[in-house]
Order: structure tokens, then sequence, then C-alpha cells
């Protein structure tokens, strides 16, 4: 799923791992979901979401053609 | 609300479960191949066992050694080990089926692969009936 946590992690000079470690996930999980390859589950994305101070909706963003951004 | 999986409690995904689930297994065979006066092929499975719990122990930093072993679990490797026992799972079901029609067509009567596939059959069904009603 389309979303802004690479951009987010970068703009506070944070590593994939030092986000994975904050959140209690693997650096991988964290490449997995900036690359769209892993779409967190609901209590990740509201993980992500509180971490960065902006809502789900926000960081996360679905097509409204479909079901996947 | 929690992400990761696994922790200093969680016995299925403590980093000893699989190194001390393989000595166990070994053992076992060890004991069953002694009974079947087997006791050089006993021995072997044993190591075979203990080589590879030990290659999981200090397998290293590896996330799918981290994985398997308990302490790199999170909610996407939960994910992968879902669907990797689904995977292993249905490639175990076309083997029987495959062995069934193969052990059939010999003339025999399709043991055991017959009784093997029933359980496999059943199993799902009743998966899919207690996942159903769990929501």
């Amino acid at each position: 799923m389309r979303n802004d946590v690479r951009g987010l992690r970068s703009a506070r000079g944070l590593s994939q791992g030092d986000l994975g470690d904050a959140l209690g996930v693997s650096r991988q999980t964290i490449n997995a979901i900036e690359t769209e390859r892993y779409t967190p589950s609901l209590p990740l994305a509201i993980e992500l979401a509180r971490f960065f101070g902006i809502s789900v909706e926000d960081l996360f963003h679905v097509d409204d053609n479909g079901r996947k951004g | 609300m929690s992400t990761t999986t696994g922790g200093r409690g969680d016995l299925m995904h403590s980093k000893w479960t699989i190194p001390v689930g393989s000595l166990l297994i070994g053992l076992v065979l060890l004991g069953a191949n002694i009974v079947g006066h087997q006791t050089v092929l006993g021995l072997w499975s044993l190591g075979i066992m203990v080589a590879f719990g030990a290659a999981v122990l200090l397998g290293g930093r590896s996330e799918t050694v981290r994985g398997l072993r308990g302490d790199g679990r999170d909610e996407r490797f939960a994910m992968l080990d879902l669907q990797a026992t689904a995977l292993a799972g249905l490639a175990l079901i076309i083997a029987v089926i495959v062995a069934f029609i193969v052990e059939v067509a010999r003339g025999h009567s399709g043991e055991p692969y017959d009784w093997l596939g029933a359980i496999a059959g059943l199993a799902y069904i009743a998966a899919v009936i207690v996942l159903r009603v769990r929501g």
C-alpha cells in the first residue's frame, strides 16, 4: 500500500532499524512497508501513524478506484 | 495493542524451541531405531537433528534464522511463517495424493496414503469450522 513512511522517517533522520526498534518490528519489515511489499496490520499502521503524529489516512493512501493504493 | 509476536514467556517463540525440539525428535528417532535394531541409522538421525538445531541456535543475524529461532519475529514474519506452513502443507497433501494414485495404479490398496490424505482433509475441515466459529 502506498505510504509516506520513508519520507517521514528520513525527515526525522531515523534509519529503518531505528524505526523498527521503536515499533518493535524488524528493519526488514520497515523496508517492506516502505517499498509497498507488505501492508502492515491495523495495530502497526496505527502505531506508525502515532509515531509520526499524523492520522493513518494521512500516512497510508488507498486509491478510490481500488482497494490498494 | 501489540505488533510483535513472541517474548520472554512465549514458549512457542523462544530461541530454544527449535533446538530443543530438534534434540527431542532426534532422541525419539534414536530410540525408535534402537527398538528396530537400527542403532547406526538412529545415531545418524540424532546427529542430523542436533546439527539442524545447532545451526538455528548459532545461525547468526540473518532475518530468516532469527525468525525461525524466535528472537526476530514480528507480525510480518508471523505472516511469512503462516504462508510457508500452508505451502508446505499443500506440498505434502499433493505428494500424498500422487503417492495414493500411484499405489492404486500398481494394484495396491493405497495404504498408508489413504488415511494420511483423510487426516489432512478432516484436519482442514475441522480447522475451517473452528476458525470460523472463533471469528
